[in-house]
């Protein structure tokens, strides 16, 4: 059996957890810059408020039913994040984290479900402050199924008889089903298929004849025949990339030059705590697109590293040195990013038989850099390119603190 | 709590192998003493001096265990009237009471009294102000 354990609206729940006096108030966290509403309170659901909704457009509602409004705090939701899948880990024989607020787990040899997952969400809960919802079935299709209905059933629902999973899947409408998107739907929706239950009713042979083999997993998994394994892990990754929206225009090359700059070195953190080596490195300037009236440049310039690399000097030298070449002036920027791709593990590192490698001095570098930065917080120490002034950094205006990961923030009690 | 690697520099020998080798233990960490769940524990800080006869002084680093249900007499961690306090719990006709040196919080009048966590020790500074200078300056202080 496979449990799907899931936060309820996890950002939301994160901010309450250290102010309570919010609990039963409609609450919207927004994204990286203070963009769009990523995340969303019961309450500010029922008060109308969208996923994706830009914070401008939906102004006058947060003034109207006094929304509380948070800026994306992902330091505290990455600690919380780890707590649950902590508490998490110890109830089953193995667990797959899937997002930052959801994973699966495997109930191999658990005898009383209705006890045990119970059991498992009240400690959770009690443990790390943050309420979650548990759909157990026999393949994971229809523990997330399963998880969806359970958010309305005490959080808790399990499906491990024919006939429960039956009257589950009945009703249950196929464009919630896990896998389903727009396109999908809509093809399901103009053969007439509108629910999980009808879905699973189609003869097996007229599946393999109108759909493809995602359909046929999915059809399967609604009967209870597990077709998607609980190991499918993400592939290597092709790609690592860092890129922000700034607060405001830039159109110095300087200021433009600095924040390619963090954006390059925190690149390169990410590279060697993943233990990649890049071998590309393409840095892309944007501007406003939205603004009619305001010219558009979206150049972009990839360079090839003579060997693939990840120490801090050189990705910080060759990105900038990019960003100077694509500058023009008279040009507002509004974002910019750089982007590793050609990614090698370390392990596989191999040198051309004509280069001279003198990058050893820099990875060391890069090494100390890193360590001092865990030790000592993130920014302690940095590249002098990144500037001090810091003009273009990130919006955000409504930041809650760092609760369980910086003394300074911790909370003050009578 | 486990003790997740040995927390020893690796030495380097030039001459003798060192005959301790073999009996290298961890180092001891206070952490292991003052937190028992590590993934249940979070730390506030005493800002007032409600429970000064009980033991607490301002200034005081809680340690808090969110996985225990607190019993009469622990010390906790509460939310009552929009604002975190830090008492000793009782019931009384099967209410939470929070009681301190000279006060007493209790819920007759409708307000929810929720319990955050359970405050399992305490971390303190007992340095005399002469001595809290440089890096000193930073124990058990924030």
């Amino acid at each position: 059996m496979f449990a799907l354990c899931d936060c309820n609206n996890f950002y939301a729940s994160a901010e309450r957890l250290f102010r309570p006096e919010l609990n039963g108030l409609p609450l919207v966290v927004l994204s990286n810059n203070d963009g769009c509403v990523i995340a969303r309170s019961e309450e500010a659901k029922q008060c109308g408020i969208k996923m994706g909704d830009p914070e401008f457009l939906v102004r006058d509602q947060i003034n109207k039913y006094n929304i509380q409004v948070f800026s994306s705090n992902y330091v505290l939701y990455g600690d919380i994040s780890e707590r649950v899948m902590s508490n998490l880990g110890r109830w089953f024989p193995r667990i797959d984290v899937y997002s930052i607020d959801e994973a699966f787990g495997w109930l191999g040899g658990v005898s009383d479900l209705h006890h045990y997952v119970p059991e498992i969400r009240r400690s959770v809960i009690s443990n790390t402050g943050i309420p979650i919802s548990i759909g157990v079935a026999p393949t994971k299709t229809l523990a997330k199924l399963a998880n969806k209905l359970a958010k309305q059933n005490n959080g808790v629902l399990v499906l491990d008889t024919p006939e429960r999973i039956t009257e589950a899947v009945h009703d249950f409408p196929v464009k919630n089903l896990w896998g389903v998107g727009q396109q999908y739907f809509n093809k399901l929706k103009s053969l007439g298929i509108e629910t999980a239950g009808q879905l699973r009713e189609m003869p097996e042979l007229w599946l393999k004849q109108n759909m493809t083999i995602v359909g046929q997993r999915m059809w399967n998994e609604l009967w209870g025949k597990p077709s998607i394994s609980i190991d499918n892990t993400p592939d290597v990754r092709k790609g690592v990339s860092v890129s922000r929206s700034f607060q405001n225009y830039i159109v110095n090359p300087d200021i433009l030059s600095e924040a390619v700059s963090m954006y390059a070195c925190r690149l390169a953190e990410k590279l060697r705590k993943e233990k990649l080596h890049c071998s590309y490195l393409q840095v892309f300037l944007y501007t406003n697109q939205h603004r009619e009236d305001h010219p558009q440049h979206f150049p972009s310039k990839t360079n090839k590293l003579s060997i693939a690399g990840n120490n801090t000097n050189d990705i910080v030298r060759i990105a900038t040195q990019a960003a100077r070449e694509l500058y023009k002036p008279g040009i507002k920027y509004r974002k910019a990013g750089v982007i590793s791709t050609g990614l090698i593990p370390e392990s596989e590192l191999q040198l051309n038989i004509f280069d001279v490698y003198d990058g050893g001095k820099k990875d060391d570098l890069s090494k100390t850099l890193d360590l001092i930065n865990l030790a000592y917080g993130r920014g302690t120490i940095r590249m002098a390119s990144e500037g001090y002034r810091k003009t273009w950094k990130l919006r955000h205006e409504y930041l809650s603190k760092g609760y369980t990961t910086r003394w300074k923030d911790i909370i003050k009690v009578k | 709590m486990i003790r997740a690697i040995e927390d020893r520099a690796e030495q380097k020998i030039s001459g003798f192998r060192s005959p301790a080798d073999d009996y290298l233990e961890g180092r001891l960490n206070i952490s292991e003493v003052l937190v028992i769940d590590p993934e249940s524990t979070f730390y506030f800080q005493m800002d007032s001096q409600s429970m000064k006869n009980q033991g607490l002084l301002s200034g005081d680093i809680l340690v808090i265990d969110r996985s225990l249900i607190p019993v009469e007499e622990a010390i906790v961690v509460a939310f009552v009237n929009s604002c975190f306090y830090c008492r000793r719990y009782y019931t009384r006709n099967n209410r939470p009471v929070l009681i301190g040196d000279d006060d007493e919080i209790d819920t007759t009048d409708g307000q929810i009294l929720q319990v955050w966590g359970v405050v399992t020790s305490i971390c303190r500074n007992t340095l005399p102000i002469s001595l809290r200078k440089g890096k000193y300056r930073r124990v058990c202080t924030l």
